[in-house]
């Protein structure tokens, strides 16, 4: 189960890459723990910094939609998306119907 | 004459000292100076001073400013944020006495009602080489709580 797989560009090592991971973990916690262990815990050194404020309890009260960074693109093209969502009525024939022009239009431009 | 100061400074210094700034209401005179300070003219990173972004790094707190009602809390809390030992530097006079907005109607300053000061830099605004002074100070302060012993010796 834990052999060697061998594969057209190379072989692929169980064995390796769980010590490798080992050796890459390990490091990365004695690393960690080289750090400042002189932190009061239960005080304001162990709070999170944000920028001397009262970290919001409720996560969304500091966060910014993502929509937020196409209000400029949206505001922009409001006049065109206007429009377009006018002619998505939801109908079914509405939407049959533009199929139908569409074709009949590149069929005058391809055949003409 | 700084180099000197910092050279005797530097000896009893076991670590980088890294810094970080409060704008407690100041007019950002304060400020601009103490950007100059890292700038290569200045260059305290060569003594190893280094300015980071959050308290949680730092070893000494700058405040300029005189501190506005609104800022009060946040002064506070920045100051408890950083780890022990912990040295504050107030640069200018409006940290230092309120200045020109002395007794004014929206201040709790200056910053020493705030949160224990160490080392006071007048001027409006201070140049560089004062604030750079005042911050070496501030190392002897820290070194005598983390190592008195030394300290004494260093002095002696």
């Amino acid at each position: 189960m834990l052999g060697t797989v061998y594969t057209g560009f190379g072989y692929w090592d169980v064995s390796s890459w769980i010590a490798f991971f080992t050796i890459a973990a390990a490091l990365v916690l004695w690393l960690r723990a080289q750090g400042r262990e002189d932190y009061k815990e239960g005080t304001e050194q162990d709070e999170i910094y944000w920028s001397g404020n009262v970290v919001p309890e409720e996560g969304a009260e500091i966060t910014v939609p993502a929509s937020s960074a196409y209000w400029g693109f949206r505001k922009a093209m409001a006049p065109f998306y206007k429009i377009l969502t006018g002619m998505h009525t939801g109908i079914g024939t509405d939407i049959v119907g533009y199929y139908v022009v569409v074709v009949a239009l590149l069929a005058v431009f391809i055949l003409l | 004459m700084i180099n000197k100061l910092m050279e005797n400074y530097l000896d009893i210094l076991p670590k980088s000292l890294w810094v970080t700034t409060c704008n407690s209401g100041s007019c950002n005179g304060c400020d601009i100076e103490i950007v100059a300070c890292i700038s290569p003219r200045y260059d305290i990173e060569r003594f190893g001073m280094k300015l980071v972004g959050t308290p949680r790094h730092a070893d000494v707190l700058i405040v300029t400013g005189p501190v506005t009602k609104y800022m009060t809390d946040r002064l506070r809390r920045i100051y408890d944020q950083m780890p022990d030992p912990k040295a504050v530097v107030v640069v200018g006079n409006c940290g230092s006495s309120g200045d020109v907005f002395y007794k004014s109607y929206n201040l709790d300053g200056p910053v020493d009602k705030i949160i224990p000061v160490d080392v006071f830099v007048h001027g409006c605004p201070p140049r560089p080489e004062a604030i750079i002074e005042g911050v070496a100070k501030a190392v002897m302060k820290l070194e005598s709580l983390r190592e008195p012993k030394k300290v004494g010796e260093a002095e002696s």
